[in-house]
């Protein structure tokens, strides 16, 4: 103990003769030391750096502001469209309506099938087969099942040449319109399944999918359109024709008309 | 790194500053040893430099987050928000899809039932017993019944004469006019029950698009469109018919100008047999 504050009054007075010299050195230390901890806080460095930061902070406030109001607009567009453009309701009970369509389809499928063939005697029963087959392969044999009924052109004995071109015309026009009468069966046949086929693929569309079908649906009604009028085409031939017929009737009534005349003024002038 | 040799060099400036003797030495000695330390302890270039790099990063980010991502965010916003309230006052408004369906309701109210009584006025005029009859069979829609047809066709029409009454050829051709008339009535049964059916489609389409979103509608479209297709084969269906009709017509009256050719024959050849006897 005695041995330690000998030793500090030894340094007391070592410090005390060389003050001018400590006191240099400390105030060198002082002005030069780093000091760590205060000294950063303080820098002009961080000053800049926490402003900057500051600044990015505020841009992206505003920023996030309006990706919420975009978030917002979205989700008024999602609610708008699920419950007044698309819901999932409405989309089901219009998909239901579909199915239920489908029940018509095979209810007039069904009616259009009952057998109507009324013929007793083996000619007409033979040709209205073939008129009511729907099966277009029976066509060829329609002429001959009609030349069977209907008779043949008449011979040219029995007849004057223009009687039998009459007579063929019309033979020709009955028995056309008679083979359209089986194409047209069948291509209604086929109509009516591939209007079922679109039925059926409604039901499991989506309303993203549906206009697409329409679009089939629509382009088949083009199509049939065209069917129905081939068959009035054929319908106002036969018209024609049997218009013609008539018209054809008073020409060759007047021809034998004039000729009768010309043959009882002949044979009065011969008696 | 820079503590290190800043301890070195202060103990090194101490040890000199307790040996040197005279005042302008110890004050010379001081002012080298300040400005030592001093450059030792804060490389001055080096933090501006670094000041620079973070002011310049920091302007370059704040540059892309004002100047590029801002306005895209706000374009996008603005599309977005004219988008939403195109389709929702231009498209789609509300008051007019509800307005369309009120139309549609308004419709079937307004229509539905007159056209039902319009089609459904008793047309029947026959006043005798057969015929009427036959005309209550014809026009009931129903498919069970062809037997009754064609019996009440046979008691109006009577059946087709006896052999011993007509020839074969006379016979064969009453017996197919008569086939295809009741064919066209048996078809027209059908047809008649299928227009029944295509109606109960269409009231259901129409009842369902007083009930519809314009999500749902194309369905209704397209379904609509497929019973039309239908519709057109029904009418195909009759017009096949009124084919058949028509040209058995005119082969029968074809046919009787055949046979007149043939009778005509016929006579002259008896004439001159009779005038060659005389």
């Amino acid at each position: 103990m005695t041995s330690v504050s000998a030793a500090l009054k030894r340094s007391n007075s070592w410090v005390w003769s060389r003050k001018l010299r400590v006191l240099v050195l400390v105030i060198v230390l002082a002005l030069t030391a780093p000091w760590p901890a205060t000294g950063q806080a303080l820098s002009p460095c961080c000053v800049i750096l926490a402003a900057g930061l500051s600044s990015i902070a505020n841009s992206l406030k505003t920023i996030a502001s309006s990706l919420n109001a975009i978030l917002g607009v979205d989700q008024e567009m999602l609610r708008f469209e699920q419950t007044v453009v698309w819901p999932t309701s409405a989309i089901t009970q219009a998909q239901a309506l579909v199915g239920s369509q489908q029940g018509i389809f095979t209810r007039i499928q069904a009616l259009l099938h009952i057998p109507v063939n009324s013929a007793t005697q083996p000619n007409p029963q033979q040709l209205e087969v073939t008129l009511l087959s729907r099966n277009t392969n029976l066509i060829p044999q329609t002429s001959a099942n009609y030349a069977a009924l209907y008779g043949p052109i008449p011979t040219a004995t029995d007849a004057s040449p223009q009687v039998r071109d009459l007579v063929d015309m019309t033979d020709a026009a009955a028995q056309d319109a008679m083979k359209r009468a089986i194409q047209i069966d069948a291509l209604s046949d086929l109509e009516i399944q591939a209007a079922s086929e679109i039925n059926q693929s409604i039901q499991t569309a989506a309303p993203g999918s549906a206009p697409i079908i329409e679009a089939q649906a629509d382009a088949w009604l083009v199509r049939a359109n065209a069917y129905t009028q081939a068959a009035t085409a054929d319908l106002m031939r036969l018209r024609a024709i049997d218009l013609a017929n008539s018209s054809a009737d008073i020409k060759m009534g007047a021809t034998n008309t004039s000729n009768l005349r010309q043959q009882l003024m002949n044979l009065l002038q011969h008696n | 790194m820079h503590y290190l040799l800043y301890a070195v060099l202060f103990s090194a400036f101490a040890s000199i500053v307790l040996i040197v003797n005279g005042h302008r030495r110890l004050l010379a000695l001081t002012l080298v040893s300040v400005m030592v330390l001093t450059l030792v302890v804060i490389p001055p270039q080096a933090k501006a430099q670094a000041q620079g790099g973070i002011i310049q990063a920091i302007q370059a980010v704040l540059k892309v987050l004002n100047s590029l991502i801002l306005p895209v965010v706000n374009s996008i916003h603005g599309t977005r928000s004219a988008n939403s309230a195109f389709y929702q006052t231009t498209v789609w408004p509300v008051p007019s899809i509800n307005q369309s369906t009120s139309l549609v309701l308004q419709m079937i109210g307004q229509y539905h039932n007159l056209m039902s009584g319009i089609l459904n006025v008793n047309l029947r005029s026959a006043t005798l017993p057969v015929p009427q009859s036959m005309e209550t069979l014809i026009r009931d829609h129903q498919v069970n019944n062809f037997g009754g047809l064609t019996q009440s066709f046979n008691s109006t029409y009577r059946t087709i004469p006896a052999p011993t009454d007509a020839n074969q050829a006379d016979r064969d051709m009453s017996d197919f006019d008569d086939a295809l008339t009741l064919d066209s009535l048996k078809t027209l049964k059908a047809a008649d029950g299928a227009t029944d059916l295509e109606l109960q489609a269409a009231d259901s389409i129409e009842s369902a698009a007083g009930q519809a979103v314009p999500g749902s509608t194309p369905f209704l479209t397209a379904t609509a469109t497929s019973s039309s297709i239908r519709s057109q084969a029904l009418t195909q269906k009759m017009l096949a018919a009124e084919l058949r009709q028509e040209a058995a017509r005119i082969a029968h009256q074809n046919g009787l100008r055949k046979r007149g050719a043939m009778f005509t024959t016929q006579l002259r050849g008896t004439i001159m047999n009779l005038s060659q006897h005389n």
